[in-house]
């Protein structure tokens, strides 16, 4: 089965504009964060697919083991700070956490 | 001249006595306490006998003998010295003797005339200052130090005429003759402007070297002639002297006989040789109409001080015409003469006044006692008054074997011989000065019948009684100087030793003038006789050509508007330009103002508004909204990938 | 001591209102002992400074001291001394101003509101006069010049009369303005001369006697005499002339720069009003004949026409307007006017007649118009109320004091035997010969000014005969008791005042021996070159 470099490409472009829509727009800290584990896989996603295009070449995986490596360390810190915050503030919305907003 | 004649110390000692017991008498009676008032007319007029006295031992010595000549400096400057001049030569030691001598008599007459007036110390005061400041033109040799006290007469006449200063007239009189005189001095003063201009130096005997150019002498002369028409009541300044009348009666006689209006012939006879022929042809005519409008107005008047006081006016018209003639001589005669008896006519004069005045205030009667219409038949209760009255008024009128016939005939004379061969305008002058001398016997004998003859009218009820001996005394020396013995030892020859003594005396003495002038005059006597019942209606006449009201109405009343055009220029232009400029600024500085709030504080606001309006929007961006940022961030990105795609 | 005897006159009164500051408000009396004594000792130091005095040897006690130097780099360097010292012009000045302060102080005793601050004032006006008559130096002469405003303008607007807002703001505009003319030529000449004493580095100079010699100006500077440079119509010399002349005609005053003398009069106090009369104009004549002449003889000479002229219209008008016053205060200082007028017409003639008469003319009219405000104010102390036409007959009510009214008036009217005759006549003499010695003044003016004196004698004696003659009749808001005579304190204050006028009438010797040697060195000086200065291109 040969699918072509390009279709993962939609893939990786459309999970990665979803994840960004999703950054943008939920208003959640949990949901901005799954947002951006959607963008950082649609971009591993674009790394193992750019990979194909060079055999012998491990590069590309590499930086998809790495990148999803530092994703859960983001996650595992960005929950804390969720945690945290929603302990202090009793809220998970980032705008509600205006201390510094004039 | 030049023979060099040592004076004494007996005159120094005299002349300066003769001047200092006068003002002595001015200044001690400031020291005199109210209550003892009455020392000071015994004392005024005892220091007026000692400087009588003192006047008369410098007449003595200096008579015929070198001109006394003594110089003090009064001050320097430049170099130049302006010194406080004497100068006594035959005419002013007989003028001084004369001015003092008056004086004395006046203020003797004073004692009785003033008793019990409340002003009686600035009275005899005043009365011994004029004495002195008169004093002071005689002995002076210097035309400053003439000036000095030529001003100080017109002082001390302010404080006399407006001795009784309740009197509103009085005080107007006084004004009046003190601002007429300082018109004239006016013109005294730039007489002097030029002679000092043109010589440095104010010595009379220096000016009579002083080379000047003819015009500018001219004009010196007649800038001269200006103070002396006011201070001798020349046409056109003459109308102070009529109004002066409402001063005290003494100071009259004073007025006109010695002092104030005798200066100003004084001075002319003495600054004579300063006039060029122009300025003397001026003088002459000056002095015609003056003789010939005073005599003229004399006939009309119903007031015997005003009829005196016009007489005056017409006299001194002769004398100025005399020295306009080139005769200094005649016109002192005159003036010598003139001091006498006119004197002694407004002492008599005020004899009649003060003995009615007293006889009213017994019988709570009141009339005006000065209105000769209300007067007649006074001859039987006041003999003496009448006795002394008809002497004078001979004088007056020039009748033969009076003073005043050989000093009107010395006048007559220099005219005739003035006049020259044939027909030109001088004959006119002689004619009027013989038409004057004409009138004026007409006047003063219509007076003295109007007076003392005929029935009593007002007076009849009244009990009139001679006035004290103190004032009769001074009355009858000054009559008795007012015959011709005196003068001159021929009554038809005026050549006596006085005449021929006061001047050079020029070869030419016409025995027919005498007699055509005696014949005129009794001519004139009958004639006044004849008419003595007609009254002159003239109010023309009785205003004297109403000269005051024409001063009135074309100086006074054009000065006082035009002072009240400078108060306006004050108020309203110089001082409405200002308001006008501080107005203007007000407004400049709302305009400013307005501009300041609305165009540079709108132009700073602008840009501050437009800053704040950026800031704001740019602020907008960094609402501390994390997605935000995110969303702009990509959007630039996109914009930014868009761009360089295309 | 002698030589630091003007230091003396013109300090003791600031450190007498320096002590004053100290001493509490309350000790109302301690305040004028202390302007007594320190008039006391100015006197003594000017009987000192008299008996000292050599007519005739020049600049007399002079003081020369390093004052400001500032080194401006390129520009040169900046210098002002204190430089003080008497001649025939300022001694008559200076004694005329120990007199009428004394005079003045006197006055005062009646001030009962704010009497701290009023004698500080005075003590402060006290210096500023004496400073300015005796400054030698341009920049501590307009130093003293300032300094006199200030407390002027306080005593007129907060011891005044009612309407004195006015009458203090105008005295004060005006006289900025004149102040503001003159800093202009200050400046002007202070970057035109330089100090020929010093040489290496260019030293400008403030010294009045360095400007008074052409030889100093710096060549191709704005005012120099031999550059003519032209603004417009005028040559800058001439400009920078009639900058001073407008700013010291101001303070003379002079028709028709003269409306806020008759208001200040009006408002001030009877003791300023005496000192704005006696001094305050005097300034005016003195800095005309101590700078404006001096300096600019070329155009003085050219311009010598126009101010006599000025003088003349002066003598006129303010005559006139005298006779049209309703208010006795303003009728006088309407006379002031006219008789200031002499000054210009004296100084204008370039001769020593004219010099002389006009310095004579700046002394007696201080001693006259102050006799003649003390009078004036002796009937507002009564009545409060100084219109003429209010009252009739006073001459029976008040003796001495109508005594003391004819005095004044005749003096005033330049009677003989009163001081204001010798001046006046000086300066008819000397503005009659101008023409005759090259001088700039036509014969026709001192003929015209005589005119003067017939209108003087027509205002004084038409107010003698309406208040003082006729019988005994008030009007106004007050009753005929209110009108006593003379107390004791005005009869001496009006004596001495009386007598000096007479002394000065009768013995101008002492005082004109004085002025002599001055007015001849200025007339001559200023004739010279005046012509000179004019001929070379």
């Amino acid at each position: 089965m040969n699918v072509p470099v390009h279709h993962f490409l939609y893939l990786g472009a459309f999970l990665f504009s979803v994840g960004l829509v999703v950054v943008i727009s939920k208003r959640n800290t949990i949901l901005v964060l799954l947002g951006l584990e959607l963008m950082l896989n649609a971009s591993n996603l674009n790394l193992v697919a750019f990979n194909r295009l060079h055999p012998g070449n491990l590069q590309g995986q590499m930086f998809a083991i790495f990148v999803i490596v530092v994703a859960v360390c983001e996650a595992a810190v960005g929950l804390a700070i969720v945690l945290r915050i929603y302990r202090e503030y009793q809220t998970s919305v980032p705008d509600d956490v205006n201390e510094l907003n004039l | 001249m030049d023979a060099i004649h040592t004076y004494s110390f007996l005159f120094h000692f005299c002349l300066v006595a003769a001047l200092a017991f006068p003002l002595l008498s001015f200044v001690l009676s400031f020291y005199i306490s109210e209550k003892y008032s009455w020392i000071t007319s015994v004392l005024a007029s005892f220091l007026l006998l000692l400087g009588t006295l003192a006047s008369a031992v410098v007449l003595y010595q200096a008579w015929n003998h070198p001109p006394f000549a003594y110089r003090l400096e009064w001050f320097s400057l430049a170099g130049y010295s302006f010194s406080a001049g004497v100068y006594i030569n035959n005419i002013s030691a007989l003028m001084l003797f004369i001015v003092t001598g008056v004086s004395f008599l006046v203020h003797l007459y004073s004692v009785g005339y003033m008793a019990g007036d409340a002003g009686i110390q600035r009275y005899f005061a005043m009365l011994g200052f004029f004495t002195f400041a008169m004093q002071g033109i005689v002995v002076s040799g210097n035309l400053l130090m003439t000036f000095v006290f030529w001003e100080l007469v017109g002082f001390s006449s302010y404080m006399l005429i407006g001795h009784w200063h309740e009197i509103p007239a009085a005080a107007e009189a006084s004004k009046r003759a003190f601002i007429i005189n300082r018109v004239g001095d006016a013109g005294f003063l730039v007489g002097l402007m030029i002679v000092w201009a043109h010589g440095h130096s104010f010595d009379i005997a220096a000016l009579q070297h002083m080379p000047v150019d003819p015009t500018w002498m001219t004009l010196a002369s007649l800038g001269i002639f200006c103070g002396i028409v006011g201070k001798s009541a020349q046409f056109p300044l003459f109308t102070w002297l009529p109004d002066a009348m409402v001063g005290p009666t003494p100071v009259s006689a004073l007025i006109h006989a010695a002092t104030m209006v005798a200066a100003g012939v004084f001075l002319l006879a003495r600054v004579h040789f300063l006039f060029t022929v122009p300025a003397l042809h001026i003088v002459a005519v000056v002095g015609c109409i003056t003789a010939l409008l005073g005599a003229v107005s004399a006939l009309a008047q119903h007031d015997i001080k005003k009829i005196l006081a016009y007489s005056t006016l017409s006299q001194l018209g002769l004398m100025v015409v005399a020295l306009g003639a080139g005769s200094p001589q005649a016109a002192l005669l005159h003036l010598f003469t003139h001091a006498f008896f006119k004197a002694c006519l407004f002492l008599a004069a005020g004899a009649v006044i003060h003995s009615l005045h007293q006889a009213q205030h017994q019988s709570h009667v009141h009339f005006d006692v000065q209105d000769i219409r209300n007067l007649g038949g006074l001859e039987k209760k006041l003999p003496f008054t009448f006795l002394i009255f008809v002497i004078s008024g001979s004088a007056l009128a020039g009748l033969p074997l009076t003073s005043g016939f050989l000093s009107k005939d010395a006048i007559l004379t220099a005219l005739v011989q003035w006049h020259g061969e044939g027909f030109s305008w001088k004959l006119l002058i002689l004619a009027a000065v013989a038409l004057v001398s004409f009138l004026t016997v007409v006047y003063t004998f219509r007076m003295i019948w109007k007076i003392f003859k005929g029935s009593e009218t007002a007076t009849a009820q009244l009990h009139i009684s001679e006035p004290p001996a103190v004032m009769r005394a001074p009355m009858a020396v000054l009559a008795g100087v007012s015959l011709w013995i005196w003068f001159s030892w021929n009554p038809f020859n005026f050549y006596g030793w006085m005449y021929t003594n006061i001047g050079e005396a020029k070869p030419f003495h016409s025995g027919m003038v005498s007699i055509a002038s005696a014949i005129w005059v009794i001519l004139a006597l009958g004639v006044a006789y004849v008419t003595r019942q007609v009254t002159v209606g003239s109010p023309l006449l009785l205003n004297a050509f109403y000269f005051d009201r024409l001063l009135k109405q074309f100086v006074e009343k054009p000065i006082l508007q035009l002072a009240a055009l400078t108060h306006h220029a004050d108020k309203k232009w110089i001082d409405g330009f200002l308001h006008a400029t501080a107005y203007a600024q007000l407004i400049v500085a709302h305009l400013t103002g307005w501009f300041d709030r609305a165009i540079v504080d709108g132009l700073v606001d602008g840009v501050a508004g437009a800053a704040k309006g950026l800031g704001s929007f740019t602020r907008s961006f960094q609402g501390g909204k994390i997605q935000l940022y995110i969303f702009w961030a990509t959007f630039a990105i996109i914009i930014f990938i868009i761009w360089t795609l295309l | 001591m002698q030589q630091y005897l003007l230091s003396l006159l013109l300090f003791t009164p600031l450190l007498a209102a320096l002590l004053s500051l100290f001493l509490p408000a309350t000790s109302t009396a301690t305040f004028r002992i202390i302007t007594v004594v320190v008039n006391v000792l100015q006197v003594m130091f000017l009987l000192v400074l008299l008996l000292n005095y050599q007519a005739g040897a020049g600049l007399q006690f002079v003081e020369l001291k390093p004052w400001i130097t500032l080194n401006m780099g390129n520009w040169g360097i900046l210098k002002a001394s204190y430089f003080v010292g008497v001649d025939g012009l300022s001694l008559p000045l200076v004694a005329l101003a120990v007199f009428i302060l004394f005079i003045a102080t006197i006055a005062s005793w009646k001030i009962t509101q704010n009497v701290k601050g009023y004698f500080i004032l005075l003590l402060i006006l006290n210096a500023a006069i004496i400073g300015s008559f005796t400054a030698l130096d341009f920049l501590l002469f307009y130093l003293f010049f300032e300094f006199m405003l200030l407390p002027m303008f306080f005593l007129i607007a907060l011891w005044g009369g009612p309407k004195r807002e006015y009458a203090s703001i105008k005295f004060f505009l005006y006289t900025l303005l004149g102040s503001i003319l003159i800093l202009i030529v200050m400046i002007a000449l202070y970057v035109s001369v330089h100090d020929p004493s010093t040489s290496g580095q260019l030293v400008h100079s403030f010294n009045l006697l360095h400007m008074a010699d052409a030889s100093n100006f710096i060549s191709t500077s704005v005012l120099d005499p031999h550059r003519a440079l032209q603004l417009g119509p005028f040559s800058a010399r001439t400009w920078a002339f009639l900058l001073l002349f407008f700013g010291f005609a101001i303070k003379l005053p002079m028709v028709p720069v003269h409306t806020w003398l008759p208001d200040a009069h009006v408002e001030a106090p009877t003791p300023i009003s005496v000192i704005l009369a006696a001094l305050l104009l005097k300034i005016g004549g003195y800095g005309l004949a101590r700078i404006a002449f001096p300096i600019f003889p070329d155009a003085a000479f050219h311009l010598g026409w126009f101010v006599g002229l000025m003088g003349v219209i002066s003598i006129i008008y303010g005559g006139l307007n005298a006779m049209a016053s309703k208010d006795l205060k303003r009728l006088i200082a309407y006379s002031s006017v006219s008789h200031m007028g002499f000054v210009l017409l004296g100084l204008a003639s370039f001769t020593a007649e004219g010099t002389a008469g006009a310095v004579y003319q700046m002394f007696s009219h201080g001693l006259i118009s102050a006799m003649l405000f003390v009078l004036a104010g002796v009937l507002a102390d009564r009545t409060n109320d100084r219109t003429i036409s209010h009252y009739s007959g006073l001459a029976g009510k008040m003796p001495t004091y109508t005594a003391f009214i004819l005095v004044a008036f005749f003096a005033s009217l330049g009677l003989p035997g009163f001081s204001g005759f010798i001046a006046e006549i000086m300066v008819f003499l000397g503005a009659f010969k101008s023409a005759g010695l090259g001088g700039p003044l036509h014969e026709s003016l001192a003929i015209v000014a005589t005119l003067g004196l017939v209108i003087g004698a027509a205002y004084y004696l038409w107010t003698l005969q309406r208040m003082f003659f006729g019988p005994l009749n008030v009007k106004g808001d007050f009753s005929v008791d209110q009108l006593s005579d003379l107390n004791r304190r005005e009869y001496f204050i009006l004596l001495p005042l009386a007598l000096a006028i007479l002394f000065f009438g009768i013995f101008p010797q002492p005082l004109m021996s004085v002025i002599d040697p001055y007015a001849q060195h200025f007339a001559a000086f200023v004739l010279e070159t005046g012509k000179n200065l004019t001929l070379t291109p």
